[in-house]
Order: structure tokens, then sequence, then C-alpha cells
């Protein structure tokens, strides 16, 4: 194919896909649908269902038949209220919507750092995820695939098959300090679906995790900030570095969702050197400086 | 009849033995105690009289077994062993000669009465070394080291090559996950020292090419220990008028306990219950009957007056070379024992380095392993932390729970996380920050204290380019760290970590210690 033409076909078809997608939402939308939604003051299964009725529900981003993965942070050996790993309750209740959606299948994993059996069953996700008919699995080493990566420092790196052969995946962080990244939310929990020495991303990490995830971005960000860890993390073990916003963000954008979530720390997009960068290397779908955010205060 | 009862009764112990050491795993909530049978030793009680002259009643399984003995002799060997059980299983596999070719290794039988006798001198002076023979020890150090990685290793590696073939993914897997689940959750385990004690049982499953039991007719001291005590045992072989002394009994005998000129007699030190004479006793003449007698006959312990001379002199030699060892500063230091452990001298004299502690730690962080030698032999198989291999889970304390003798004191998960074990130490020559002025800090994230015990400086450095960066440079607090080691685990550089955990600042147990604040659960 000629480079013309290959810019030509490329561009048709992206004003083609524009006009579509805008056509298709106006028909079910009567109003825009947002590209961030804020939801506070509830409880996880409320918040997650006022935030998704912003969306049209989970129809919008869940098909029939569809395999989905749901991955939220259990890494750590920590009961729920230490908010070291994901909240369980709204784990159940994501893994209810994909099936009321009409999902097929429900998969949830992550690659812990405690000893992994231990970790599904303290922070309560094995419990509350199988009880809502999800199959929750422990990761096997058998089952990393090496992916392409191409970015600028990493070329290839080790990602967990089911995640990559999934329809659709939902990738539900809690929002938790982390010396590191300063705060780790969606962009850092994907990490749990990477293979390989881990410790490696740790110097050049915002260039290294960007590298990856932009190859293997979720259908929808979750970001559970109903408990928040604000010190000592992202173990924490300390009830007084615990915070309750109540609070969950959602979008279909991890960036934008990591952007928001931001506020939540009372920190700007500078102090979180990894979602900047992210920002900068044009990993968000959206215009992060002009986000659609809609708040909604439930009552 | 008898004899088939035996039988069943030995496979029963075995499986028994086989369920509770994987019932030594993580969770262990069921509250049924997994080292109950490894306190059936009848070795620990002698060497508790010995050492600290009492009788505990946590060894109460031994004691039944030494209060029967005297009785019903070596029955323990017989119906109980788990290493007699599966000794017999090897003599099957090779296919042990008869005592017509075996019987002639009878001159050994000396050797466990000697080692036996060693093992008490050497006790008398606080020096333990009798456990690297406790038969129960070595089946439950075979079965950690050697047995039950070697099974994941077949079942999983099978399923797996299976899963691998197109179509048959999902069949495997319908296999493994059970297994998975119920059978052998851990992965695949890897434990130093598997050359030795895979050597040991090999050693002594391979003997019975020699001859049948050989390990115990000859070596173990725990059935010395028990022919000794059973020398006139009340429950006898008796060898009625019709034996035509056709020898079968004698030839087949599994201890050769039948004198070879006396098919009458039976030595009650070498015999083990196991009811074969009266089984091969040809059917039309059946001569051999067992009963009580309040008047036993007596067979001697087969020791001669110059062989305890002999070892008792070997002995006190052995004590001797063992005081002029190296005291090892250097090795001692990356010895890190488990949160509970004795002070070093009485862990390494009550330890029988059966490995129930470095099984169960495998269920969860998986940082013990068997010890090798360093500077003294006994250090050999003692549970170390080796931590750039696992780490300590800080919510754990379940070695503790499963030693059966002790060495390794049960501690509340509170006393657990409040007990050091060791402290961390930076080798900045490696450290990826202060080596390369680069960004890591994966030990501060993994460090799992309430507050952490690695805190960091941030510094600004210039780069190559010019520019200026910020790096932050990490730093342990002692008196916050417990040693737990996870940051050596978690260490991103390939082979030796940058950081390293040493028995510094290590809390043994009943030593001394300042009291503990108030412990948050972060387990529930």
């Amino acid at each position: 194919m000629h480079r013309r033409q290959f810019l030509a076909r490329t561009g048709a078809g992206l004003v083609g896909a524009t006009l579509t997608s805008t056509a298709f939402d106006s028909l079910f939308a009567a109003s825009a649908v947002p590209q961030v939604v804020w939801v506070e003051n509830g409880e996880p299964a409320a918040l997650l269902t006022a935030a998704l009725k912003e969306f049209g529900g989970m129809r919008h981003f869940i098909s029939r038949g569809d395999v989905v993965v749901v991955k939220p942070n259990m890494g750590w050996d920590r009961a729920p209220q230490y908010a070291a790993n994901t909240n369980p309750d709204l784990v159940a209740a994501i893994v209810s919507e994909c099936f009321a959606a009409g999902a097929k299948t429900v998969k949830v994993f992550d690659r812990t750092c405690n000893n992994p059996l231990r970790c599904y069953t303290s922070s309560g996700i094995e419990a509350s995820a199988t009880g809502a008919g999800a199959d929750v699995s422990q990761i096997r080493d058998s089952r990393f695939v090496k992916k392409g990566i191409n970015g600028d420092v990493v070329k290839e790196w080790e990602i967990y098959r089911d995640y990559l052969e999934a329809d659709k995946v939902i990738n539900v962080p809690i929002a938790k300090h982390h010396s590191l990244s300063r705060i780790t939310l969606g962009l850092k929990n994907l990490m749990g679906v990477m293979g390989g020495n881990r410790g490696d991303l740790h110097n050049d990490f915002a260039r290294k995790l960007v590298d990856i995830d932009r190859t293997i971005l979720p259908t929808l960000t979750i970001i559970d900030a109903y408990r928040i860890l604000t010190a000592n993390g992202p173990v924490g073990g300390n009830l007084a570095h615990v915070k309750q916003p109540r609070t969950l963000i959602m979008s279909p954008c991890t960036v934008s969702a990591d952007r928001t979530a931001i506020e939540l720390f009372g920190l700007k997009l500078d102090d979180v050197p990894l979602v900047a960068h992210a920002v900068k290397s044009g990993v968000a779908k959206f215009d992060t400086n002009a986000l659609q955010l809609k708040k909604v205060r439930l009552a | 009849m008898t004899a088939k009862i035996r039988r069943a009764v030995q496979v029963l112990f075995l499986l028994l033995f086989i369920g509770l050491f994987i019932a030594a795993r993580y969770p262990y909530t069921s509250g049924f105690p997994a080292d109950v049978l490894l306190r059936m030793s009848p070795l620990i009680p002698l060497f508790e009289l010995l050492s600290d002259h009492r009788l505990s009643l946590i060894f109460l399984p031994a004691l039944i077994i030494l209060a029967l003995t005297p009785f019903l002799g070596r029955f323990f060997c017989g119906w109980l062993c788990p290493l007699g059980t599966s000794i017999d299983v090897a003599s099957k596999v090779v296919r042990s000669p008869s005592n017509r070719v075996g019987g002639k290794w009878e001159k050994l039988r000396f050797l466990k009465f000697a080692l036996l006798l060693g093992c008490v001198i050497l006790a008398l002076v606080d020096i333990h070394v009798w456990g690297y023979l406790d038969p129960l020890s070595i089946f439950n150090r075979a079965m950690t080291v050697v047995l039950y990685p070697f099974g994941t290793l077949l079942v999983d590696g099978a399923l797996q090559g299976v899963a691998r073939i197109p179509g048959m993914e999902g069949a495997a897997y319908a296999l493994l996950d059970p297994f998975k689940t119920y059978i052998m959750p851990e992965p695949q385990a890897h434990h130093q020292e598997l050359f030795w004690i895979l050597l040991l049982i090999l050693g002594i499953f391979g003997a019975e090419k020699l001859s049948r039991r050989f390990w115990c007719r000859n070596i173990c001291p725990a059935g010395a220990w028990l022919g000794f005590l059973g020398q006139f045992r009340m429950f006898e072989r008796i060898v009625g008028e019709a034996c035509p002394v056709c020898n079968k009994c004698q030839v087949e005998c599994k201890m050769n306990a039948i004198p070879g000129g006396n098919v009458h007699q039976t030595s009650k030190v070498e015999c083990i219950d196991c009811f074969n004479c009266g089984a091969v006793c040809p059917p039309k003449i059946k001569a051999i009957t067992y009963r009580w007698r309040w008047k036993p006959y007596h067979t001697p312990v087969d020791i001669s007056r110059r062989q305890v001379v002999r070892t008792s002199l070997a002995s006190v030699a052995a004590i001797g070379l063992l005081n002029i060892g190296f005291p090892g500063r250097e090795s001692r230091n990356r010895q890190v024992r488990p949160p509970g452990a004795l002070p070093e001298a009485a862990f390494a004299d009550k330890c029988i380095r059966c490995l129930e502690c470095v099984r169960i730690c495998r269920s969860n962080g998986g940082c013990l392993q068997p010890d090798a030698i360093h500077s003294s032999l006994e250090e050999l198989w003692l549970p170390v932390a080796v931590m750039r291999e696992g780490y300590c889970e800080y919510n754990c304390n379940l070695c503790g729970q499963v030693c059966p003798t002790d060495a390794i004191m049960p501690l509340s998960l509170e006393e657990k996380q409040h007990t050091p074990i060791g402290l961390a130490h930076f080798d900045k020559n490696l450290c990826i920050p202060f080596a390369r002025n680069s960004d890591c800090i994966v030990c501060e994230e993994h460090c799992p204290t309430p507050d952490k015990a690695i805190k960091f400086d941030v510094k600004e450095v210039v780069t190559r380019g010019g520019e200026k960066k910020m790096v932050q440079y990490p730093y342990v607090i002692k008196e916050l760290c417990i040693g737990c080691g996870i940051c050596e685990t978690r260490c991103p550089l390939p082979g030796a970590a940058g950081i390293y955990v040493t028995t510094a600042n290590e809390h043994r147990y009943g030593t001394p210690v300042a009291a503990p604040g108030p412990a948050p659960n972060p387990y529930g």
C-alpha cells in the first residue's frame, strides 16, 4: 500500500469511526455520556450502580457472551479495612453487573506480592467474587505469554494469557499511597497481569510502565476509593492511615480516571509522575485538561 | 491373619503420616496438630530425660509406645514406623535376598547399639545428634525435601504437559485444578541439601539389596532403644512339637531374629512382631503360636564389652572434636532462625531436623530451608531462613505450631510480629539507588511493618546528560525492622541482593526483651 493511499484510508476510517460513534452515542444517550464519573457518599455497590447509570448501565461496556476479566488489587495479605486491597463488596457487585449485562464468564485474578493463597483469602475477594459467580483462579506461571511492546524502553514483556484473551477487561484498583509512584491507581494496578521480574520495572518506572500499559489498556477502569490508604503504602497495616472518602471513580479511560483520582489525595498531576507521563505520552483517550467529569453525591 | 492385620496397620499409619504431612500447610486451621505422629518417636523421651531430667506430656504418643515395649517388644518398628513401612516397600522393589544370603550382615547388628550409646554419651554433655538418625525425622525430612517436591514436579509437569496438547487443555485443567486446590496448593518447592538428604534416603532404601530391613537391623538407634527395652518382653513366639525344622521361618524373618541353628528361639531384641513366621509356617504344620508368659526368657543385647569400650572412647573423641571446631562468626551471622526459636545452643539440641517447619513454611513465605554445614557439624539441616528465595510472611506463625519438640516455640501472631529474627542491611555497592543513582525502592514498597522499617531520603542528582533528578535512597530503622526478609526476596537485582538480613538484633525465645507496644492486628 502506498503511503498516500494509506493516509487517505486511515483518515477516512477515522472520520467514519468518529461519525458512527457519535451517531451511536446520540442514539442511545439523551444527554452526552460523561468521560469520567465521580460518585461519593455511599456503600460500594450503591456507588457502582450510580456510576454505571451515568453511562447507561453495564451494557454500555459489556456485550452478551463476553468473557470478562475483572482485575482488582488483591496483592497483599491484609484484611479489607486496611485498604491495601480492592473492596471485596465492590468486586462482587461488578461481577454481578457483568453477568446481568450478559457476560458468559467473569474471571478474577491478580499476581500477588505476598503468598497468593493468603492474599486471595485475606482480601475477602476470593469469597465475595466466587459468591457472585466469578471464576477466581490462582496465577499459573505457565500462562504468561511474551507480548511485543515496542515502547520507548520496554520492547517485550510477559502478560497473563487470560487477560489478553478476554473480550472485555475491567480494571479495579484501590486508591492508595505508594512511595515510588506517590499514589497507586489504575495504571499501576495493571502490573498485576505482568509476568517476569516486576522489580525491574521500578527504575525508570513511569516510562517502562506506560510503555506496557498502553498496549494492554482495559475496557473500563473503576477506582475504588471507598477506603483509601494515605501513608505506609502500598501494604499499609495501620488503621490510622486509612481514610473513608466512600467514593468511586469510573471511566473508560484509565489515565482520565487516574488523573481525576489524584484529587482524592489533594495532589497535583505533577506530583504523580506516572500519571503525568501517561498524559504526556498521549495514552489518554480523552483530553485530560478538559475532562467531561460528572460528579454525583448520593443522599 | 495377624500378618495381614499388621500390614493393614502399616499402610494405615503410612497414610496417616503422609496425610498429616500434607495437612501441615497454610491455613492450618483444623486444630488437629500435624506434628502429633512426629511426637511418637521413641527416642525423644529418652533424650529429654537425659538433658532436661523430665518427661513431658507433649510426647505422650512416644511414652505410650515406650510403656508397651517391655511387653510387646519392637512392635513400633513392625507396625507403626513409616520409615519401616517404606523400607518394606523398597524391599519388594529391589527384591531383597532371604536370610540365607542377607544373614551374613548379622555381624553389623552391634552398630545400632553403638550408635545409640554414642548418641547417649554425647547427649550427656548436651550434644544432641540423634535427631539425624531418628526414623520418623528421616521420613519427614525425605518427604519435605525429596518426595513431596518430586511428586509436585511429576503431577504438575505431566498435567501441564498434557494441557499444552491442542484440545486437551480443558481436560488437563479439570484434573489439575482439584489437585492444586486440595492436594498440592504450593508452587513447586526447591530445597537446598537435596543431594545429601536424597543420598541418605537412597542409602537406606538401597541397603535392602543387602538384606531385608537392613537399616532397622543394623543402624536405627530407635530400633536399638526399643530392642533394649524389649529384651525381656512377655509376648513370645512359641514353636510347638510339630515343627519339622524346615527353616522357612528362619529364612524369611524380616529381622533375621530367629537364630540359624535354633528355630525354637527368637531374639526379643530384634523381633518386630511382624508375624511373618506364623504366616510362612506350612499350613499342614502350623507349629508357631504366640502367647503371653509371666516368666519370660531373656535375649541379650548384641553388643560386646569391647564394642562398648570402643564406642565410648570414640564418643569422647567426638565430643572433643566438636568442641575444637571453627567458631565462624561470619557464617553464624547469616543463620537466621525461625521466629520463636530457642537460643542457638538449646535450639540445636532440641531440633530433630524433621523439617516440619520447612514444610509448612513452603506453603507461605517459603524462606525456611535445611541448613548446610558452615563451620559446625551441628548446623546440618537445622532450619535456616534463606531470604533471597523466600521471606517470613508477616501474618504467619505456623512454624512454631508444628515443631514437634518445641525447638521453635509457638508464638501468637502479635508476639511473632514483634519478634525480630534478624536485621536488614543495605549493601550499597549493589543497591540500585546507591550504586547507580537510579530509582528502585522495591524493598520499601514490600516492607510489611505498620510503620515501615525501610525509609528513604530524597536527594537531587545530576544525570549524565546534565539534567537534575530526584532519587530515593533507602535506609533501615533498626527499631522497626523484624528481619522478615521480604526486602531481600524482592530485591530486583538478578543475583546477590542489595539488601540482606543478618542475625543482628535477633530475639530468641525466653531471652529478655523490652516490652512490645500495643499491636494492631492487620489480619482481621
